[in-house]
């Protein structure tokens, strides 16, 4: 299983997680930070648990170019 | 001469509350992640717009809104909506670089001040920004005979900003300088896809670096590793020349700087300032100042390019050549309105009679001096240490918000 986890409120809306993994984030047009998609939200952390195997190479790309390394992707 | 407006940047309530309380004429700050420090931890947000207006107005110093990174098609209805609540709690200005943020302010009718990024390095350029803009900041590049000529050359065209008033030009006067022009780099994205035009700068110039010849493997040999690094930036011991340029605003560095820094800096500044103005600016006030100014985070200090084009001066080492920093003591715990006194419990090290002080809080800004009397469990002491509860006499208000610190010398103190 895949588990990413964004920390939203530190986001600078730079879209590089986006650019990367485009089905996992996309920026939000209301306040310009990146939104992780059918993630639910726990104080401040947006986490999505997936199945699907093939999207951690991609989230890992995000996770590394975020500048302010507030991606977490982990597969357990 | 026209008396210099003299302009502190506030990264947070700590660094408002000092800039305000040691003599700024007006305040830079950002909010949320469009600005230069959007990497900072600590930023001000949308809430904080009214706080920060209440507590400038109240003393009269201008606000100025920094919305001066590059935008994307994602950011432009978070820019309005920052434009809209900036101008509803009666923000000043906004800083801008991109045409979009300059467009939508204007639309808002907000004042507009064109930020450095946009490099305006001559006449024509004003004139054009002058359509959308009352203040402009020039290019850090110039000489100050360069500034002279296009004050000069705003007051002989008559170049005026939709305000109706003379465009003011705005220069830095104290601070961090970087390699890059004017602010605009690339050097962090490349080796840490941390865009600085994003406000992700991930001062990686400031490193020590080689250069080696790829052909031959051979070093190149440098007096001084740090190649990237400029001194900071100082005006003071010519600010008589900087205000004959005609300029209307001096900028100091320092968003992500202590508020001690901002405290330190500003009052330098503003009596520098005050100095020019009264007729008493003279070397013997230089000199203080200079002692000053080197107490805080600094990496060395230079003209900058104001006084010719010479070759940039490279810090020698990396980080502070401050003579100065802080020790973390404890906390605020209450103060007694009536009495003026005020409690502190010591967490780490220890303070003595005699030692500098410094109490800084979101709202108490950065206040120092030195302890003269306290007491230790309602009794007088001489010392205090660790898990001690301290009680002292101190003219402003403490909360338990509040941090108390010592102030040390470091090694560039014997130097
Ligand atoms: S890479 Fe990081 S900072 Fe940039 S948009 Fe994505 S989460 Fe936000």
């Amino acid at each position: 299983m895949v588990v990413i986890t964004l920390q939203r409120k530190k986001c600078i809306g730079c879209n590089y997680c986006v650019e990367l993994a485009p089905a996992q984030f996309q920026m939000s047009k209301k306040d310009g930070k990146t939104v992780l998609l059918h993630s639910i939200e726990k104080k401040g952390f947006f986490t999505i648990k997936s199945f699907d195997e093939s999207i951690f190479d991609c989230s890992n790309e995000a996770k590394k170019a975020c500048p302010v390394n507030i991606i977490e992707v982990k597969q357990i | 001469m026209q008396k210099i407006e003299l302009m502190a940047p506030a990264g947070n309530f700590e660094s408002l509350q000092a800039a305000i309380d040691n003599g700024c004429d007006s305040i830079y700050f950002g909010v949320e992640q469009l600005n230069m420090r959007a990497r900072a931890t600590v930023n001000f947000t949308l809430d904080d717009l009214e706080e920060i207006e209440k507590r400038c107005s109240e003393k009269n110093v201008r606000t100025y809104l920094t919305l001066n990174t590059i935008i994307y098609d994602h950011d432009l209805s978070i820019v309005k909506t920052l434009i809209k609540r900036a101008k509803e709690a009666n923000i000043t200005a906004v800083i801008a670089m991109d045409q979009a943020v300059i467009s939508m302010a204007r639309e808002q009718q907000m004042e507009v001040h064109i930020s450095t990024q946009i490099n305006i390095t001559n006449i024509e350029t004003v004139k054009f920004y002058s359509m959308f803009a009352d203040t402009i900041v020039l290019s850090r590049e110039l000489s100050l005979r360069q500034v002279k000529k296009i004050t000069e050359d705003i007051e002989k065209d008559q170049i005026k900003g939709p305000s109706g008033r003379l465009i003011e030009i705005e220069i830095f006067g104290h601070g961090a300088l970087c390699m890059a022009v004017s602010g605009k780099c690339y050097m962090s994205l490349h080796s840490h896809n941390s865009s600085a035009n994003r406000g992700a700068c991930k001062q990686n110039c400031r490193k020590k670096y080689t250069v080696i010849d790829q052909e031959t493997g051979f070093e190149m040999e440098l007096d001084n590793e740090y190649i990237m690094s400029p001194k900071d930036l100082c005006t003071i011991d010519f600010l008589d020349q900087v205000g004959d340029a005609g300029i209307k605003v001096l900028k100091i560095e320092g968003r992500g700087r202590a508020p001690e820094y901002v405290a330190k800096v500003i009052k330098c500044y503003r009596d520098a300032i005050d100095s020019l103005a009264n007729g008493t600016y003279d070397k013997e006030k230089v000199i203080s100042w200079m002692q000053e100014l080197e107490k805080v985070y600094n990496r060395g200090f230079w003209n900058g390019y104001y006084l010719g084009q010479k070759l940039g001066e490279w810090s020698k080492e990396s980080g502070s050549h401050a003579t100065q920093k802080k020790v973390y003591l404890g906390r605020g715990e209450h103060y007694f309105d009536k009495a003026k006194i005020a409690q502190f419990k010591i967490d780490a090290y220890d303070v003595a009679i005699g030692d500098t002080i410094l109490v800084t809080g979101p709202t108490t800004g950065a206040q120092e001096m030195e302890l003269k009397q306290m007491f230790v469990n309602d009794a007088p002491a001489e010392k205090a240490t660790k898990g001690d509860e301290v009680t002292m006499k101190l003219d402003f208000k403490v909360r338990r918000s509040d941090k108390l610190y010592k102030i040390v010398k470091t090694e560039f103190a014997e130097n």
